[in-house]
């Protein structure tokens, strides 16, 4: 795909990320199914009796505090560990050292050979996959280009290149064996704007080529623009699983999204506000159950300069601190 | 086909490296270095000859003792430099001797008693008590002196006495299917600088698994690798790998020791030392124990990379696997004098040791074919059993990171389904 069609969709995309499952084709298959599995450490209960779909062709956001069993069930996905109980399948089949040639898999801490020539690196995991060592010697330079790696660095090691770069590479490497499915694990943390941007691109040419991806992530904003389905994790459960929209809605119209300028302090506090995300020229309110804006809009325009005041449904992030926060408190 | 690609990987990464080009042309340098250095410089620097006075209570062998002490010579040089011991009575003589000693003007003094001859017994009197080869030499040289009286004494005429005393040249001769070759200690040489490469290449290669391994851990490669190969056929990937690195070097060394000894005049010239050829079994047995040697040890070495986070940690935990090995090459001496008795026999048979040790014997006087079979049919035995295990270890302790485990916890990894 050529760079300028990936901008275009890139333009469209945005804001309308919650949206987007109605031009997903309906499939009856999941590619990935994990029903019932339960995983432990020595006593600790990791995955607890997860059961989740995650259907073809669809940009799935894993999403999950640290600890929640984000990566045991990405290894698990992986074949790197076996679950306890319960039963996983890949595109219809038992996840078997079969079924792992046909996903990429990108792990949260980056793992390339420090020493070793990028070229190099990237056929061997290619080759690692069962692709013959031509075949993905011949689809490196396209890679490189779309993702903005300059022709030179193909024959320097990789301690050689920035973290960024390697990053990039990483991502290579786990799609270089064109795979129906890629599993990211925080795919863009570490990336400045501009590569993320790229790598968005490239997330989403995949998508367009009908690819299934499953990606986890801590960054709210780019799963909410970037997934149609999510499901949020904590220790070890499922709290929710859903389109990004369904999510959302059965969460709101329920908050003010509010752009000021002056001394917002006096939010903290105020009648019908159930929870307040500040940043100082922004603010986001949960209302209370019952809560009238307008009365809030009154008491607002009296004290600020309101640029903007917009009832919403909550943000990804908001749900995300709302869920973890009173799944920790019933488990304490 | 994977299995073959970790193998090429593993083994391109490690030949193309700066640090084996290095290992493989120093290697031999040093070992010669190290082996034939301190022999040679022991032979070369036997110190200045001892400055010695004879404090004679006898009053008759003085003289003769003297002669044949001042007379002895050690490739061509004196090794005794005879001082005056003084006049007076022989308790202010012995006296003045001890405070000469004391006081560094000679190195010891030999006190021979009034009944020496008919004892045949005398005292050494030095500072210095420990250096073994010249008091043994002057032990020799005194007692051919006495005896030389004693026949003289039994009414032998003076020539007579010389011839009777003639010393003894013996000359050490091997004999091999091959022929017969004089040895001038050549042969205890080339086992022990073969002794000594085997037990370095196998520390050696085994540690560069352990490396390998860690890389892999602490650079997280390894969920790479293991969302597309098992972990069983990585550990089989990278054990082969590095050893057919070892292997290339040993190649690249015995070329080598061809080439050298076609050049074998120069190199004799060059070294001072005839080195023994070596039998084309000998060198095929030795490839043989040094793949035994590295894929026993270097399991060991991969189950402790596995199970550690760094390099620092691996430290402690690699050293008992060095323990065997450091034994073996101390027992050395011991099955190169008698290569063929019980001790050695029973020995050179324990898996642990065979590598080195059932090599020595090899190198030293070719034991039994059975001998030779069982040995490496009991290591190839144990070297799978560890295997397995390590296999086991590694499969669990590449995914674990955090505290360094106790010896119980990788245990208990062994049993893990």
């Amino acid at each position: 795909m050529a760079p300028a069609s990936v901008t275009r969709l890139l333009q469209a995309g945005e804001g309308c990320g919650p949206d987007r499952d109605i031009i997903i084709p309906a499939v009856s298959e999941a590619a990935i199914a994990i029903t019932a599995v339960t995983k432990a450490y020595a006593g600790h209960l990791a995955v607890n009796n997860l059961s989740l779909a995650v259907p073809r062709g669809s940009i799935f956001g894993l999403l999950g505090p640290n600890g929640a069993g984000k990566t045991t069930t990405l290894r698990m996905l992986m074949n790197v560990l076996g679950p306890d109980s319960g039963t996983i399948e890949i595109l219809g089949r038992p996840a078997d050292d079969s079924a792992r040639d046909r996903i990429g898999y990108m792990p949260e801490e980056r793992g390339l050979y420090p020493r070793m020539l990028l070229e190099d690196q990237l056929v061997f995991f290619a080759e690692m996959k069962g692709t013959p060592r031509v075949d993905a010697r011949r689809r490196i330079p396209a890679w490189l280009e779309r993702l903005g790696i300059e022709d030179k660095w193909r024959r320097r090691r990789v301690n050689e290149l920035s973290k960024g770069m390697q990053q990039k590479a990483q991502f290579i490497a786990s799609v270089l064996h064109d795979p129906e499915i890629l599993i990211l694990d925080e795919p863009m943390s570490g990336l400045d704007p501009v590569a993320a941007d790229v790598m968005r691109g490239a997330l989403l040419a995949l998508s367009r080529q009908g690819k299934t991806l499953l990606l986890s992530s801590h960054q709210m904003e780019t799963v909410e623009r970037l997934c149609d389905r999510v499901a949020l994790l904590d220790r070890g459960e499922k709290l929710l699983d859903g389109t990004v929209g369904d999510v959302k809605r059965s969460h709101g119209p329920n908050t003010v999204a509010l752009a000021y300028e002056g001394d917002g302090s006096f939010l903290e506090g105020l009648p019908g506000v159930s929870r307040l995300t500040d940043h100082g020229q922004f603010a986001e309110l949960r209302l209370a159950a019952g809560a009238d804006p307008q009365e809030i809009l009154r008491a607002v325009a009296s004290r600020l300069r309101v640029r903007r005041f917009e009832i919403l449904e909550p943000s990804l992030h908001d749900i995300f601190i709302e869920q973890v926060t009173r799944h920790g408190r019933a488990a304490a | 086909m994977r299995l073959f690609a970790i193998v090429r990987r593993e083994y391109l990464e490690r030949v193309r490296g700066r640090a084996f080009l290095i290992g493989t042309l120093l290697g031999p340098l040093l070992m010669a270095a190290f082996t034939i250095g301190p022999s040679a410089l022991m032979a070369k620097q036997r110190g200045k000859p001892l400055r010695v006075a004879v404090l004679d209570a006898s009053g008759t062998l003085r003289a003769g003792v003297e002669k044949a002490l001042s007379e002895r010579r050690i490739a061509g040089e004196p090794r005794f430099i005879v001082e005056p011991p003084g006049e007076g009575a022989l308790e202010v003589v012995r006296a003045s001797l001890t405070a000469a000693v004391l006081s560094g003007r000679i190195d010891g003094y030999l006190h021979l008693p009034p009944d020496a001859l008919a004892r045949g017994a005398a005292e050494y009197y030095g500072k210095n008590v420990s250096n073994v080869m010249d008091l043994g030499l002057l032990d020799k040289t005194v007692e051919d002196a006495l005896t030389s009286f004693r026949l003289s004494g039994a009414g032998l005429p003076e020539a007579r006495v010389q011839e009777v005393m003639r010393r003894l040249e013996l000359k050490t001769i091997r004999i091999s299917e091959t022929g017969e070759r004089e040895d001038e200690g050549g042969s205890f040489l080339l086992s022990m600088i073969l002794l000594m490469t085997l037990y370095t290449t196998v520390a050696m290669w085994g540690g560069a698994l352990m490396n390998s391994v860690i890389e892999e851990k602490t650079s997280r490669v390894v969920e790479v690798m293991l969302s597309s190969i098992s972990a069983s056929r990585l550990f089989a990937g990278k054990l082969l790998g590095v050893g057919a690195v070892g292997l290339t070097q040993l190649l690249v060394w015995a070329g080598f020791m061809a080439g050298l000894s076609l050049l074998g005049a120069q190199a004799a010239a060059v070294s001072g030392v005839k080195l023994p050829e070596i039998p084309l079994l000998v060198l095929v047995l030795f490839v043989v124990f040094f793949l035994l040697g590295y894929f026993l040890y270097g399991a060991l070495y991969a189950a402790v990379g596995a199970s550690v986070n760094s390099q620092q940690e691996a430290h402690s935990l690699a050293f008992p696997i060095l323990m065997p090995l450091i034994l073996a090459v101390m027992f050395f001496p011991m099955v190169l004098s008698s290569p063929d008795s019980k001790l050695s026999t029973v020995l050179s048979l324990v898996p642990f040791w065979t590598p080195l040790l059932m090599f020595l014997r090899v190198s030293a006087l070719m034991p039994p074919a059975w001998q030779v079979g069982l040995s490496i049919a009991l290591t190839l035995a144990t070297t799978f059993a560890l295997n397995w295990v390590a296999a086991r270890i590694y499969r669990v302790g590449i995914l674990m990171y955090g505290k360094r485990p106790t010896l119980r916890e990788i245990l208990k990894w062994i049993g893990k389904p």
